[in-house]
C-alpha cells in the first residue's frame, strides 16, 4: 500500500516537472506545427544558468536564505532559457519558415546536440555533473501510512510551481491580447497576418514563453535533486514530448495532464510490470507508440485537422 | 544594407582582436627536444585510445592528461635510453567500430610501442585483437569485463584471449566479493538491496557481490537497475523501500551514486550504501554522498602511500584543465609500467621484433609501486594487486577503515 | 576593365606568395610541412605540399584572367576562393602553433610574408570578379565518338581514384610523429575543392556527367574496379582499409535509409537499430564463445539471415505508418529506437550480450584465409584488411543496384508519389500503406546486410554502437549527400567518417561542429552536395514562384 503511494507521489512530482516543460513543445507545435526537439536542452540550459547564477553572481550570504535565494535562481535560469529560445528561433527557425517540414525538423536536431555540446565544452567542469545548490527546504515530510510516504518538500514545491504555473499560462493564452494573437496565429497564419497580427513577433513570444518555463523546471529540477548533468535534457525533452502528444498537442490543461500520466507510468511501470526499473523507459515508448497509433489527437485534443 | 554592416562590424572586431595578438610568437630557440637527453634513436610512441568526446570525456579526458604526465616525466628524466618518447591519444567516442580504427591506425605505426586504454570493455573486446596480431602491449587502466582476460568461460575454464593485454583495474571478480565481505561480515548487514546502472562495470560488480553475499548468509531483498541517464531515483528507491533493507550495494559511478545516496536519505531510508572504486571520488560526496557510505578501493589508502600523493601533486602542478578522474593514478600506473619495460628493453637496442617480445614478457614481470599501489599482473594479464581497502564517508571525505588482501573462496 | 589587370596581379601576388617563406621560425611541435621557413626562391622549382598548390592555383589564375573561356568569372571565383583557403588555413595553423601572428609576420629580424600575400592575393582576385551577378555555367553539348567517350571517362574515373587517396592519405596517419596532418588535410581538401569547383564551373563536369549517363553500364563498371583497385593506392595501408570498411557499412545503411527517407519521403530516427539487428543476429550465428545461440553458418547465409530478420522488424516499425504521418511518425521511429537500445542493454532474452557485448566474433575468412591478415597475391601484398574492404564495397555496389533498380520501378515511383501527395497516391490507386511498410522493409534489409558484416569487421557486437545520436550521424549522411541520389548516401557516409578521423585534434569540438553543420546545411544548402533533381524543388523554395510577404499592418485596439 505505502509502496504505491510512494510511486503515485513520485509519479507526481516527475509528472509535474515533465509538464512544465511539455508546455513548451505544445505552444510551440501548437503554433508553427514545429517539433522543437531541442527544447530539452533548453530546460538543461535553464538548470546550468541558474547554477551559473549561484555560483558566479550570487553572493553567499543571500545562498543562505532559501526564500531570497530560490525566486532569484528562478529568475535567472528563466531569463537565460528564454533567451536561449529566443535565439534559437530567431538564428535556426525563423530562416526555414517556409521550408518543407522535414528541414526544420532536423535542425531541431542539430540545435540540440550543439546546446548540449556548447555547454559540455564551454560551462566550466561540465563534463562531468556539478552539484546544485539546495536552495529549497530539505527533506521529506513522511506522510504516516503502512510504511510511511515520504514527499519531498522540494517535490511538493515542483508540484505547485508547476500547476500555478499551467493555470497562468492558460489564463494568458485565453484572455490576453498575446494570447488571442497566438491562437489567432495557430488557426490561420495568413488570416491573422491580414488581421494586423505580427506573426513574427507572436511566434518569438510563444518560444521565450516555453523557454521560461523550460528554465523555471531546470533549476527547479536542480533544487530537487541537488545536482545537473549535461545530458538530462535530452531524455526529459522526449518524455516532455511525449506528455504533449498525450494530452493533446496545443493543448495547455492536456500538457500537464500528460506529464502527470507520463511520470505515473515510469513509476508504476518500473515497480509492477515485468522487467521492473530497468525497462521502465520502455514502456514510457509503449505509450507513446499507442497514443500516436491509436489517438493521436491525445486526451483533450480534437481530431486533427488536415495537413498537407 | 544591415548586412554590409554586420560584415564590417566582424570586420572591426577581427583586425581588433588581431592587433590585441600583436606579433607574439612562443619562439623558444634551442631546446625543440625541451631536454637534454639521448635521443639518437628516435621516437617512440606510446598510444591511448579512450573517450574524449561525448558522454564520458570526463573520463577520458582525465586519462588523457594523466598518461602525458608520465610520458613528460619520463622524457625529463629520461627514463628511456637514447628515444625521445611521444603521447598520442586518440578518441573511441565510447564506439567498438572507432576503437578499433584508432587501434588499426596506432598498429600500423611502426614507432608505436604501446598502448593504453581502453575505458570500456566493449572498445577493448574491439581494440585488442587488433593490437594483439601486432605484438603490442595494451595496458588498460578502467576495463572490468572478465573475458578479457579469461575469456568466456572466465569462472569455471579460464583461457587468455590476448597475451598481449593487461590491465592495472581489478576485475569484478576481486572488488564485489571484497565488498560483500566487508558489508556482511564487519558491518552485520543481512538485508541488502542491490542496483546497477546497467553497464559492464556496474553489473560485473553487482554480480560478483550478490554471489558472495548470499555465501555468507545476507540475503538479496531486492534487484534493481537504473538507466544510464536517470536522475531521478525516488521510484526506484520506492521500489526496494517496502523490502526493508538495512543496506544498499549500488554497481555504477560517482555521478549517479551520489544523487542516489541522498535521495535514499530523503526518501526516509538512512542506510549506508555501498559501491565499488567508482564511486570513491570527492565528487561522489560533493554530489550527495553521505557519512557512512562506502566504497571499496583498489590498493592501499592513498594517505599510507606517498606514491599516491606524489601523482596528485605532480598532477596539480601540470595545470591540466580538467580533473584526473577515477581513473587518473591507474592510467598513470598502466604509461609508468609501459616505460618501465620500455626502458629495460631498448637499454642497449632498438625496438625491433625481439624487443617487442621482450616488452610483452617484461609488462608481464612487472614489480611496480605506484599511484595506485603495488602493480604486477598473473598469468591472466589480470592485476595482483589484489589489496583493497574499504573507506567510509565522514565530514572531510573518504577515511579508511580496513585494507586487506582478497583470497577468493575455495 | 579593371577587373582583368587585377586578377593578373592577384595571382602573381599569389605566385609570390608560394616563394616567400612561411614561418618565422621552426615552430616548437616540429617544423611545418612544405618547408615554412624556406628562404625567398631557393628552390624555385623544389616547392612541395600546399605551396605547390598554391603555384598551381596561382598560374592558373593568371592563364584564365587572360584567356577568355567560357565560365570564366565563375572558374576564377573558384579558383580564388581556393587561395583564400588555402592560405588562411595554413597561415592561421602557423598563427596558432606559433602563438601569435609573429610566426606569419615578422619575429626577431626573420620575416615570412607568405600566408599574408597569399591571402591577399586570393582577396584580389575575388574582389575584381565583383559581386554581380554570375554568366550561367556553360553547357557543352559536343558528342565525341562513342571509344572517345569512353576512354575519357576511364581517364577521369582513374583521376577520381587517385583524388580519393591523396585525400585519404594527405598528411599522413597524423599522430605524434605528425602534427600537422589536420592542416595538410584541410589545405589539400581546399585545393582539391577548388580544382573541382573550376571543372564543374567550366561546364566540363557536367559534360563528363552527360558522357557517362551515356555510357551508363560502362562507367557502373570502370567505377566499380576503381573502387576496388583503391587497395593498391597509396590508401592501401590496414589503417585506411579499415576506415573505408567501416565508411562502407555506414554508406551501405545510408542507401537503406535513403530509401525511406529519400524516396519514400518517411522520416526514421531510429534506423540504426536495424543495423544494431543485422549485427546481432549475425553475431549470434557465428560461433562466438559468448552467443547464447551457439550456431554457425556459413557467412553468406548469415547475411541473408540478417537481411530478412531486420526486414521483418522494418516492416513492423513500419507498421505504425498505416496510422501515423509526418513528424508523429519520426517520433515513433525514434521511440522504436530507444526501446531497442534499452533492451539490448538489458540483454534481453540473452541474445544481446547486454553490457558485455558479444565480444570475440571470428573474423571471415575464404580458401583459409582470414579477412583481418595480410595477403600477398604474386609480388603485390596487399594490406590486412584488404578482403573486408572489397566485400563491403561488393555490399554497398549491391545495395546501389537495389537502390537504382527500385528508384525506376513501378515500387520506386509509388514511393515518390507518397512523398510528394500521400493523399492524391491513393487516389490514384497506390496502395500506400503496402507501400510505405515496403519501404520501411527494404531499407531495413540494407541495414541489416550491413550489420551482419560489422559485426565480423567490428568482432564485437555492443548496444553502445547502436545509439539516437548514430541515428542522427546516419540522417545527417544522407541529408548531407542528397536525399534520393546513390552517390549522395556514398558521399555523406564518407565525409562523416573521414573528417573526425583525420581531423582528431578537433575532437573535444566534434559533437559541437556536426550540431553546428546540421544547422547550416538545413539553412543553405538543405538540397545536399549531390541534389536529387526531383527532390531539389521540394527543399528549396522555388524562386519563380514569388512568396508573398505582406507587411503587418497594426491594428488599433478596439476596445
Amino acid at each position: 500500500m505505502s509502496t504505491l503511494l510512494s510511486q503515485i507521489v513520485n509519479g507526481l512530482v516527475l509528472g509535474s516537472l515533465i509538464g512544465l516543460i511539455a508546455l513548451g513543445y505544445t505552444m510551440v507545435y501548437g503554433i508553427i506545427q514545429l517539433i522543437n526537439f531541442a527544447h530539452g536542452e533548453v530546460f538543461m540550459v535553464g538548470a546550468y544558468g541558474g547554477l551559473a547564477i549561484s555560483t558566479y553572481l550570487l553572493p553567499a550570504v543571500l545562498q543562505q536564505q532559501w526564500w531570497l535565494a530560490l525566486p532569484l535562481l528562478l529568475a535567472g535560469g528563466a531569463v537565460i532559457s528564454g533567451a536561449a529560445a529566443v535565439a534559437m528561433e530567431r538564428f535556426a527557425y525563423r530562416p526555414l519558415r517556409n521550408a518543407p517540414r522535414l528541414a526544420p525538423l532536423i535542425t531541431a536536431l542539430g540545435v540540440s546536440v550543439a546546446l548540449q555540446e556548447a555547454v559540455r565544452v564551454f560551462y566550466p567542469g561540465a563534463f562531468s555533473p556539478l552539484p546544485f545548490p539546495r536552495v529549497f527546504l530539505e527533506g521529506a515530510y513522511v506522510v504516516p501510512i503502512g510504511d510511511g510516504v515520504p514527499v519531498r518538500y522540494s517535490g511538493l514545491l515542483i508540484i505547485v510551481v508547476s500547476v500555478v504555473l499551467s493555470v497562468a499560462l492558460q489564463r494568458f493564452v485565453d484572455h490576453s491580447r498575446q494570447g488571442r494573437a497566438m491562437r489567432a496565429i495557430a488557426q490561420d497564419r495568413d488570416i491573422a497576418r491580414l488581421m494586423g497580427i505580427d506573426p513574427d513577433r507572436v511566434i518569438v513570444t510563444t518560444f521565450a514563453l516555453g523557454g521560461v518555463l523550460a528554465g523555471v523546471a531546470g533549476v527547479l529540477y536542480g533544487t530537487d535533486l541537488g545536482f545537473v548533468n549535461i545530458d538530462i535534457g535530452f531524455q526529459t525533452g522526449i518524455f516532455a514530448f511525449t506528455a504533449a502528444v498525450l494530452g493533446g498537442i496545443g493543448n495547455i490543461r492536456g500538457a500537464v495532464v500528460g506529464g502527470m500520466v507520463i511520470g505515473l507510468v515510469k513509476t508504476l511501470g518500473g515497480q509492477y510490470l515485468p522487467g521492473g526499473t530497468a525497462y521502465d523507459y520502455v514502456w514510457i515508448f509503449v505509450v507513446l507508440i499507442a497514443v500516436l497509433v491509436y489517438r493521436p489527437q491525445g486526451f483533450f485534443g480534437e481530431p486533427e485537422r488536415v495537413r498537407a | 544594407m544591415s548586412r554590409t554592416r554586420g560584415v564590417a562590424a566582424t570586420g572591426v572586431v577581427l583586425v581588433g582582436a588581431m592587433l590585441l595578438a600583436a606579433c607574439g610568437t612562443n619562439r623558444s630557440e634551442g631546446d625543440a627536444g625541451g631536454s637534454s637527453c639521448d635521443t639518437s634513436k628516435g621516437t617512440l610512441v606510446i598510444g591511448m585510445i579512450a573517450p574524449m568526446s561525448g558522454g564520458l570525456s570526463a573520463i577520458g579526458l582525465g586519462m588523457r592528461n594523466s598518461a602525458d604526465l608520465a610520458v613528460d616525466e619520463a622524457n625529463e628524466k629520461c627514463t628511456v635510453p637514447g628515444y625521445q618518447l611521444a603521447f598520442q591519444p586518440e578518441d573511441d567516442q565510447s564506439l567498438p567500430q572507432i576503437a578499433a580504427q584508432a587501434a588499426t591506425k596506432l598498429a600500423s605505426d611502426p614507432a608505436v610501442a604501446a598502448v593504453v586504454g581502453t575505458y570500456n570493455s566493449s572498445t577493448a573486446q574491439a581494440a585488442a585483437p587488433i593490437l594483439a596480431q601486432r605484438s603490442i602491449v595494451q595496458i588498460s587502466p578502467g576495463n572490468t569485463g572478465p573475458a578479457l582476460t579469461r575469456g568466456e568461460q572466465a569462472a569455471t575454464d579460464p583461457k587468455r584471449p590476448f597475451p598481449t593485454y593487461f590491465r592495472v583495474a581489478a576485475n569484478d571478480l576481486v572488488q564485489g566479493p571484497f565488498g560483500a565481505r566487508y558489508l556482511v561480515q564487519e558491518a552485520g548487514k543481512k538485508r541488502i538491496a542491490v542496483i546497477d546502472d546497467g553497464k559492464t562495470y556496474g553489473v560485473g560488480l553487482v554480480e560478483n557481490f550478490v554471489t558472495e553475499a548470499e555465501r555468507l548468509g545476507a540475503r538479496i531483498v531486492a534487484r534493481e537497475k537504473v538507466g544510464e541517464k536517470d536522475t531521478d531515483f525516488s521510484s526506484t528507491i520506492a521500489a526496494i523501500r517496502s523490502s526493508r533493507p538495512d543496506a544498499v550495494y549500488y554497481g555504477g559511478e560517482y555521478p549517479a551514486a551520489g544523487p542516489l545516496s541522498k535521495q535514499l536519505a530523503e526518501a526516509g531510508l538512512d542506510i549506508p550504501l555501498m559501491g565499488g572504486d567508482g564511486i570513491a571520488d570527492p565528487q561522489y560526496i560533493e554530489l550527495g554522498g553521505r557519512p557512512g557510505d562506502f566504497a571499496t578501493n583498489i590498493g592501499a589508502p592513498v594517505e599510507s602511500l606517498p606514491s599516491a600523493r606524489a601523482f596528485v601533486d605532480a598532477y596539480a602542478a601540470a595545470g591540466y584543465p580538467e580533473p584526473s578522474s577515477a581513473y587518473g593514478p591507474m592510467t598513470y600506473d598502466a604509461t609508468n609500467v609501459i616505460i618501465q619495460a620500455l626502458a629495460g628493453v631498448v637499454e642497449d637496442g632498438e625496438l625491433d621484433d625481439a624487443a617487442r617480445a621482450g616488452l610483452i614478457d617484461a609488462v608481464q614481470r612487472t614489480d611496480y609501486s605506484g599511484a595506485s599501489g603495488k602493480v604486477a599482473f598473473d598469468e591472466f594479464g589480470d592485476t595482483t594487486n589484489k589489496v583493497l581497502t574499504v573507506s567510509t564517508v565522514e565530514e572531510d571525505g573518504f577515511v579508511p577503515l580496513d585494507t586487506g588482501v582478497f583470497e577468493p573462496a575455495s | 576593365m579593371i577587373a582583368t589587370p587585377l586578377r593578373v596581379a592577384g595571382g602573381v601576388l599569389t605566385v609570390a606568395g608560394t616563394y616567400l617563406p612561411w614561418a618565422t621560425f621552426v615552430l616548437n611541435d616540429g617544423a611545418y610541412p612544405a618547408k615554412a621557413t624556406l628562404e625567398f626562391f631557393t628552390e624555385p622549382f623544389g616547392v612541395t605540399g600546399y605551396r605547390a598548390h598554391l603555384l598551381a592555383l596561382g598560374v592558373a589564375v593568371v592563364v584564365f584572367a587572360l584567356v577568355t573561356v567560357p565560365g570564366q568569372g565563375r572558374i576564377l571565383r573558384a579558383l580564388g576562393v581556393g587561395v583564400v583557403a588555402v592560405s588562411a588555413v595554413n597561415g592561421l595553423w602557423i598563427t596558432v602553433a606559433g602563438g601569435g601572428l609573429g610566426a606569419v609576420t615578422v619575429s626577431d629580424a626573420d620575416v615570412a610574408f607568405g600566408a599574408p600575400v597569399a591571402l591577399a592575393g586570393g582577396v584580389l582576385v575575388l574582389v575584381a570578379g565583383g559581386r554581380g551577378p554570375q554568366e550561367a555555367v556553360p553547357a557543352w553539348r559536343r558528342r565525341l565518338p562513342p571509344w572517345w567517350e569512353r576512354l575519357i571517362l576511364l581517364g577521369v574515373f582513374v583521376l577520381l581514384l587517385l583524388v580519393v587517396s591523396a585525400v585519404l592519405t594527405s598528411g599522413g596517419q597524423g599522430g605524434a610523429a605528425n602534427v600537422y596532418a589536420g592542416a595538410v588535410f584541410l589545405s589539400f581538401l581546399a585545393a582539391a575543392g577548388a580544382g573541382i569547383g573550376a571543372l564543374h564551373a567550366s561546364g566540363l563536369a557536367s559534360w563528363v556527367a552527360a558522357v557517362s549517363e551515356r555510357h551508363r553500364g560502362f562507367s557502373v563498371g570502370v567505377l566499380l574496379a576503381c573502387a576496388l583497385a583503391l587497395p593498391f593506392t597509396g590508401a592501401g595501408t590496414e589503417y585506411w582499409m579499415t576506415v573505408a570498411a567501416n565508411i562502407g557499412v555506414y554508406a551501405a545503411a545510408a542507401i537503406g535509409l535513403n530509401i525511406v527517407v529519400g524516396l519514400a519521403g518517411l522520416l526514421d530516427l531510429g534506423y540504426i537499430a536495424f543495423l544494431g539487428i543485422g549485427a546481432f543476429v549475425a553475431a549470434n550465428l557465428s560461433g562466438a564463445a559468448a552467443a547464447r545461440v551457439g550456431v554457425e553458418l556459413p557467412f553468406p547465409l548469415v547475411m541473408l539471415v540478417s537481411a530478412v530478420v531486420a526486414g521483418f522488424f522494418g516492416a513492423i516499425v513500419g507498421s505504425p505508418t498505416l496510422r501515423v504521418r509526418g513528424d508523429y511518425l519520426a517520433i515513433v521511429t525514434l521511440a522504436f529506437g530507444e526501446i531497442f537500445v534499452r533492451s539490448a542493454q538489458n540483454d534481453i532474452g540473452g541474445l544481446t550480450g547486454g553490457s558485455n557485448a558479444i565480444p570475440g566474433i571470428p573474423p571471415l575468412s575464404l580458401f583459409g584465409h582470414g579477412f583481418d591478415e595480410r595477403l600477398a597475391l604474386g609480388t603485390v601484398e596487399v594490406a590486412a584488411g584488404a578482403a573486408y574492404y572489397v566485400l563491403v564495397v561488393l555490399v554497398v555496389a549491391a545495395a546501389m543496384l537495389v537502390f537504382a533498380n527500385l528508384k525506376d520501378s513501378r515500387l520506386g515511383r509509388a514511393w515518390i508519389a507518397i512523398r510528394e501527395d500521400e493523399d492524391a497516391a491513393r487516389a490514384m490507386g497506390i496502395r500506400t500503406g503496402q507501400v510505405k511498410i515496403l519501404a520501411f522493409l527494404v531499407g531495413a534489409m540494407l541495414a541489416g546486410l550491413a550489420g551482419a558484416f560489422y559485426a565480423h569487421k567490428t568482432a564485437t557486437a555492443s548496444y553502445e554502437s547502436f545509439r539516437f545520436i548514430e541515428s542522427v550521424t546516419l540522417l545527417a549522411a544522407v541529408i548531407l549527400g542528397g536525399m534520393g541520389t546513390i552517390p549522395g548516401a556514398v558521399l555523406g557516409a564518407s565525409i562523416l567518417f573521414v573528417l573526425p578521423e583525420k581531423l582528431r585534434e578537433f575532437s573535444d569540438y566534434r559533437l559541437l561542429l556536426f550540431g553546428i553543420a546540421l544547422i547550416l546545411i538545413m539553412r543553405f544548402r538543405p538540397q545536399g552536395l549531390v541534389p536529387d533533381v526531383h527532390r531539389r524543388a521540394e527543399l528549396v523554395s522555388d524562386p519563380e514562384q514569388p512568396t508573398v510577404a505582406l507587411p503587418a499592418v497594426p491594428v488599433k485596439a478596439g476596445r
